[in-house]
């Protein structure tokens, strides 16, 4: 383990790291503090840029974005009473509060040392547990990966706003989706129509580009505008950051819950959040001051929301199996660069993994100077015109999209995908299924061919291995669980 | 049931439509595939078909009155139809003029219309900001990406009958 942990410090101590988590530090914040373009945007805008970089950098800055995002959505949560990412808005109930009392750097200082505590934490659980995970995957069958992939789905589906049943035709259309190409079983063309573009498959880049970027454009241009007159900040910054470790308790308590929730697939940031803020309120002794700007209100989404980060990324690498948009992203930009996760991972490139978990450490410790430097200047980008910045994100979306593979093809691809996606999203259905489908087809359709293979296509043995039946019961409780629910509220109303 | 709710309902017949076509495509084109091939194809396509049936099931037997509305927050519900199909159409527009004519070309005229589109009033502002972005994005974009900019079909056409050595 010490060794691991030099070698990846040795790896995360370069000059050109700095460089890239810097970059992807700051691109994170802005994006954060601006509603709607959230993390997920940005990674997917800048994923093509990351091909002509080393696998190590492209992760780094990847995940710095996301680090930073999660940072920077606390702002306008605390200016504006608008979260800047889904997962700050339990920070508006208190951190608006304190806004308007005039502590608004205050509650900025809250949420920086919070994240930052919370965001070391974080990393620290994915080092430790990411190589015991990784080790036990490596008794698992084909069946069990299937039954795991069926499994990611379907809690991302079930976790998803809006409807399940939604949210799996939704991850079945991405599984579709990646059946288009040449089959890695047999290497029959299926779905081609004799297009040399699709035999090699419909690329995540184009897909990604399209169902965030371009869907958030088009919410963007039709509400134009500024997201405000002025950015104003008041109160002492640093007396908020040294007034996060007041609270202890809180600090440790909502860093746990976003830890354990950011390990399971499809649940988020965002859940965490405002788990962890209804904890903080219910474990209180003044629960009476919560939402009128207590400290704790303002801590305890922060810390959840900045741990769940980099545990989520512990089912991504450990077994290929991403838990949220940037975890699929990142796990996407991991194929890009020729690897594989999963255990083997681990043992052939530890330098990278280790790397990468040290850089994210460092990574974490560096948002939060540069957050606490840098956020009076970000605080203005929210008075910049949408209808100037609108065209120069779509230029720089499909060019993005067109430089993944220097096809004009790609670029139509992400075009349609933002489309469909504008409208599967103002209808409820979760893109994220979608995406995570795409991502799992092809993991899902070697491991079916593979068991049932070995098993000479008894389908049984799908549900006669003790871990992958426990899976499928597990996933089909799932999958009904919210009817039973359902079932069981209108019995007892009907009964009172 | 009002004219919003309706339309909004006939959207999402036309998605159920959509995915149910994609799927049934799946299984169709699976089947004269080998065995091995066909296999999972046909696993997910069947599913997509029972999970789009199902959806169009709910929406089918809903009662009018409860055909939901678009969220409150949906700001398409706020504006105006132009507005509404340039957020629409910016992206397949610039993606013709980038095929058709290029990089330099498509990203003034996104720079340049897409702003005037959304009844943004300071013009010179439009043009210097247009200017700016389009040079540094053209010096920028070939150097980060390491890709060489799309001239276009027009602008290849162009470059082949003007220079015909290069």
């Amino acid at each position: 383990m010490l060794d691991n942990l030099l070698l990846g410090l040795a790896a995360a101590l370069h000059l050109k790291q700095f460089f890239f988590m810097t970059l992807g530090t700051v691109i994170g914040l802005w994006v954060g503090v601006l509603p709607g373009l959230g993390a997920p945007v940005a990674m997917a805008i800048l994923i093509p840029f990351t091909f002509s970089m080393d696998p190590l950098s492209a992760l780094l800055m990847l995940a710095s974005i996301s680090v930073g995002g999660a940072f920077g959505g606390s702002v306008t949560s605390i200016l504006l009473n608008i979260p800047g990412e889904a997962s700050s808005a339990a920070t508006s109930y208190d951190g608006y509060p304190m806004a308007q009392q005039g502590n608004a750097k205050v509650a900025m200082g809250l949420s920086a040392g919070a994240s930052m505590v919370a965001g070391i934490i974080g990393v620290l659980i994915l080092m430790f547990a990411s190589a015991p995970v990784a080790k036990a995957s490596l008794a698992f069958s084909p069946a069990e990966y299937f039954a795991l992939a069926i499994l990611g789905l379907t809690v991302v589906s079930v976790a998803a706003l809006g409807s399940t049943v939604k949210g799996l035709a939704m991850g079945a259309l991405g599984i579709a989706i990646s059946l288009i190409g040449v089959d890695s079983i047999l290497g029959t063309e299926r779905y081609t129509f004799g297009s040399v573009y699709l035999l090699d498959g419909v690329s995540f880049v184009p897909v990604m580009v399209g169902l965030f970027a371009i869907t958030e454009l088009i919410d963007m241009v039709i509400a134009g505008g500024t997201i405000a007159k002025a950015g104003k900040l008041d109160g002492s910054l640093w007396k908020g950051f040294w007034g996060t470790f007041k609270y202890p308790f809180v600090l440790i308590q909502s860093t746990a819950v976003g830890a354990f929730l950011g390990m399971i697939p499809g649940i988020g940031a965002t859940a965490a959040n405002f788990l962890a803020y209804g904890i903080a309120m219910r474990s209180s002794k003044h629960p009476e001051l919560f939402g009128k700007g207590a400290p704790e209100g303002v801590i305890a989404p922060e810390a959840s929301n900045n741990s769940c980060i980099p545990t989520s990324l512990i089912p991504a690498l450990t077994l290929g199996i991403p838990g949220g948009v940037t975890s699929a992203i990142l796990l996407v930009a991991v194929t890009l660069q020729g690897l594989r996760p999963g255990p083997m991972l681990f043992t052939s490139n530890p330098e990278l993994v280790w790397g990468f978990f040290m850089g994210l450490l460092i990574g974490a410790v560096m948002a939060t100077l540069l957050y606490l430097v840098m956020i009076p200047w970000f605080a203005l980008i929210t008075v910049v015109r949408i209808e100037l910045m609108a065209p120069m994100l779509l230029i720089i979306t499909l060019f993005g999209a067109y430089a993944n593979d220097r096809n004009m093809m790609d670029v139509f691809v992400a075009i349609f995908f933002g489309l469909f996606g504008y409208f599967a999203r103002r209808h409820g259905y979760p893109l994220i299924s979608l995406i995570i489908g795409l991502i799992l087809g092809k993991l899902a359709e070697g491991s079916f061919a593979q068991a049932l293979m070995i098993s000479d296509h008894d389908y049984s043995v799908f549900f006669l291995r003790p871990l992958s039946a426990a899976i499928f019961a597990l996933c089909l409780i799932l999958v009904l669980w919210p009817g039973v629910k359902k079932r069981i509220g209108h019995g007892g109303a009907e009964a009172t | 049931m009002n004219a919003r709710a309706r339309s909004f309902w006939r959207e999402e017949i036309a998605l159920v439509a959509l995915l149910f076509a994609f799927f049934a495509g799946i299984v169709c084109f699976a089947l004269p595939l080998p065995f091995d091939a066909r296999l999972f194809p046909l696993v997910i396509g069947g599913a997509g078909i029972l999970l789009t049936l199902a959806i169009a099931a709910v929406e089918l037997r809903r009662p009018l009155a409860d055909v939901p509305l678009p969220p409150a927050d949906d700001p398409a519900a706020t504006v105006g139809w132009p507005r509404f199909l340039t957020a629409l159409l910016c992206a397949p527009a610039f993606g013709l003029l980038l095929w058709l004519f290029g990089f330099v070309v498509a990203s003034l005229a996104a720079m340049l219309a897409m702003p005037i589109l959304m009844d943004y009033p300071h013009r010179r502002q439009i043009v210097v900001v247009a200017i700016v972005t389009v040079v540094v994005l053209t010096v920028l974009c070939p150097f980060l990406l390491d890709v060489s900019l799309p001239r276009g079909v027009v602008g290849d056409w162009l470059v082949d009958k003007l220079f015909p050595d290069i």
